[in-house]
């Protein structure tokens, strides 16, 4: 397997506030690794780090091109869907433009919103804008792809969809990495799970293992507000 | 409830007191209108004493006012409001170079002249044998003041002698135009043209006039009672030379003087004929064509004004969001130094105050002035478009690899001009009004036109409602092309 994510001992300060505390995080190509922890562990911090969003303090970090996808999506509002996936292939990439809207449409059937191409983002559902936000970090082909709360916003049978269709793009050679709050959904679809806690890895391992017998008081700790929350 | 009570029938005793004050005060004062802008020898501010005024239409106005056993009190009057104020009633008696035309004798009750004057032709010292009359001037500009004889002569002369007329709210600035070599030649009374002569240097009148005309004294038109008065005021003055002893102190004093005075003493009590005025339907068909010329004046110079507005407000923006510190801050004074100060400061500054190192024409003074006013307003509305687009949008184009340029030309600038539009059409339509404050450059806009429209028939009523739909006719397709395009931006796109 080959390594697509390399991350050691990243510190990230805000202020005097310590938000990651030397994290190291490796991810291989065919693994959807899920970083858990609760609000404030700096998870969302750590993925933007990755992507290049966020200067580090101290670390290393080596990482294939990525691509993101946010928690609130943030499509261009004034593109239609299908031109949203198209632009950065067409104006970075140079990509001529039949040959990008036709691997755009294809990207936009494979996750169920091909019907949406013409829409703009204000016409579209959450699960649906998030599927045309997914599209649009594939179409530049990136290696590693980043998640952010991808099931925040959906309901239990568009978890199981989005689900499968994460596992098939492992599958495909690519590597993820999504926050999560949601344990469910990480035992069912992640290969890997990372618990982080106050800005540093406290614990991981395969998510069936770590997620049904905590060794750290702090996994403990987050499953129990977790099911709490159920 | 009772306080409330209390207070309203102390505002009624405190109205009733001054209601019954106010004849009781007219009585005793009268109220004569001027324009202490006009200067000398008219009316002006004695240099040695400010709050004291100095002139000879002040003397006359003194000389009727203890004729008739009343206090003179002076009101500031614009000199081109004069006509309207006296019909308002905001002043007992009007003088200040008022000129006899036939549209003051129709609207108001008007005195017999009181003075002779000649509408004389000044030119540069170098252009004086080359510009001898109005038909030497074909091509050129010849300035004035609005709202006179000599403006109406001019226009007369547009079609004939193939010269532009321009005209000035002030009667200082066309002698010190012409004397900058803005116009070519300044039509005016030979009283106007002296004191000229003697302010700049290198200029030239020619000694013959180009018309006669006399100064009279203006009332409300239902006063004819006081006009009465005023007119044997006037003739016993005439008589006993008091008339004669006050233009010769302010230097005025000429033969055509002693002429007129024996015609006024000879015609008994009747009027002085004036010519007979051409009729309201006439005056406004020769109006309307230059109403309709002004109105695109208006609008080429707002279109274009705003043009360079949003041009520059981009940048500006841009400059304010993506600059160094330095020029963020330097952006930062220009707004607010441009928004802080009137435009119409801003307009003399660029006209006047920079002609000694550039000279400008009017009409790019006027669109430059309102250009850099409003690109300090627009910049605003983009700056805060600019800032209102998503930052994880910004996140997702860096990510996906969009250069700054990129990121700025194809995601933020797009969404963030959708935003600006309303605010922008709201400003365009301030602008459009905005740019009746040109006439100071003697730019002849809209309402510029409308007003000396209105001075020349001696009513608001006909060129005021004309003004308004012509305002109109702008403004209303300008709303409905930006809900339009609004309404085009939220359909799809493919």
């Amino acid at each position: 397997m080959s390594r697509v994510l390399d991350a050691r001992g990243v510190h990230l300060k805000r202020g005097s506030r310590e938000i990651l505390r030397g994290v190291d995080l490796h991810a291989d190509a065919g693994e959807i690794v899920a970083l858990m922890g609760l609000s404030g562990s700096g998870k969302t911090t750590m993925l933007r780090v990755i992507a290049g969003l966020e200067p580090r303090d101290a670390g290393d970090v080596t990482a294939a091109k990525v691509g993101m996808v946010f928690q609130f999506h943030y499509l261009f509002e004034h593109l239609s869907a299908i031109d949203n996936v198209t632009l950065a292939p067409i104006q970075v990439l140079r990509v001529p433009v039949a040959e990008a809207r036709q691997r755009a449409q294809s990207l936009l059937d494979q996750f169920g919103v091909g019907h949406r191409a013409g829409a703009l983002p204000r016409e579209l559902s959450g699960g649906e804008a998030q599927r045309v936000a997914i599209a649009r970090a594939l179409a530049v082909d990136p290696p590693l792809l980043l998640l952010d709360e991808p099931t925040a916003s959906l309901d239990p049978a568009r978890r199981n969809d989005l689900g499968d269709a994460l596992s098939g793009l492992a599958k495909s050679g690519r590597a993820l990495v999504m926050t999560s709050h949601d344990d469910d959904f990480v035992r069912d679809f992640a290969t890997r799970v990372v618990i982080l806690a106050n800005g540093a890895v406290v614990e991981q391992g395969d998510p069936h293992q770590v997620l049904h017998a905590p060794s750290h008081p702090a996994t403990k700790e987050l499953l129990q507000v977790e099911r709490s929350k159920k | 409830m009772i306080v409330f009570a209390r207070m309203l029938s102390r505002l009624f005793v405190l109205v009733l007191i001054v209601t019954a004050a106010i004849p009781v005060r007219a009585q005793h004062v009268l109220r004569w209108g001027g324009d202490a802008e006009g200067g000398a020898p008219f009316v002006e501010a004695d240099p040695s004493d400010p709050a004291n005024l100095v002139g000879f239409d002040v003397e006359i106005a003194e000389l009727i006012a203890r004729q008739l056993g009343r206090t003179p009190q002076f009101l500031q009057i614009q000199f081109t409001s004069l006509d309207q104020s006296a019909k308002r009633g905001d002043f007992d008696i009007g003088l200040s170079g008022v000129e006899d035309i036939p549209a003051r004798r129709q609207s108001l009750a008007a005195s017999i002249p009181y003075y002779e004057f000649r509408e004389v032709l000044t030119v540069r010292e170098g252009d004086r044998d080359r510009y001898r009359a109005l038909a030497d001037l074909r091509g050129k500009r010849v300035a004035t003041l609005g709202g006179t004889m000599a403006y109406d002569l001019l226009l007369g002369a547009e079609p004939t002698h193939g010269l532009t007329a321009v005209s000035y709210d002030d009667d200082v600035h066309p002698y010190s135009d012409l004397a900058l070599g803005r116009v070519d030649g300044v039509v005016l009374d030979h009283v106007l043209a002296e004191r000229a002569m003697r302010r700049n240097t290198g200029l030239y009148t020619h000694p013959d006039a180009l018309a006669v005309g006399h100064y009279i004294v203006i009332t409300a038109p239902e006063n004819t009672a006081l006009r009465d008065q005023i007119d044997a005021i006037l003739r016993t003055a005439m008589r006993d030379g008091t008339l004669e002893a006050i233009f010769r102190k302010w230097n005025v004093w000429n033969d055509d003087q002693s002429r007129l005075y024996e015609r006024m003493l000879t015609a008994t009590a009747a009027q002085p004929s004036a010519a007979a005025a051409p009729s309201n339907n006439e005056l406004i068909r020769r109006y309307l064509p230059s109403l309709f010329r002004a109105a695109l004046i208006t609008l080429i110079l707002s279109c274009a004004a705003m043009a360079l507005a949003v041009a520059l407000g981009m940048l500006i923006a841009i400059g304010r969001v993506y600059g160094d510190r330095f020029t963020r801050l330097l952006l930062i004074v220009y707004v607010e130094v441009m928004r802080g100060t009137p435009v119409l400061l801003q307009l003399f500054v660029i006209y006047y105050g920079l002609a000694s190192v550039i000279r400008l024409p009017a009409f790019l003074a006027a669109l430059l002035g309102l250009g850099l006013n409003y690109a300090a307003y627009e910049s605003e509305i983009y700056r805060s478009a600019l800032e209102a687009v998503p930052r994880g949008q910004l996140d997702a184009s860096r990510i996906l690899g969009f250069t700054r340029l990129q990121t700025l030309r194809l995601i933020r600038a797009p969404q963030a001009f959708r935003l600006a539009l309303a605010p922008m059409t709201n400003d365009f339509v301030a602008l459009l009004k905005d740019s009746s404050l040109v006439s100071i450059l003697t730019v002849v806009e809209l309402t510029k036109q409308t007003q000396i429209f209105a001075t020349n028939i001696g009513s608001w009523v006909i060129p005021g409602m004309v003004c308004a739909l012509l305002y109109l006719a702008m403004s209303l397709p300008l709303g409905y092309l930006a809900r339009r395009l609004e309404g085009h931006w939220r359909m799809p796109t493919s």
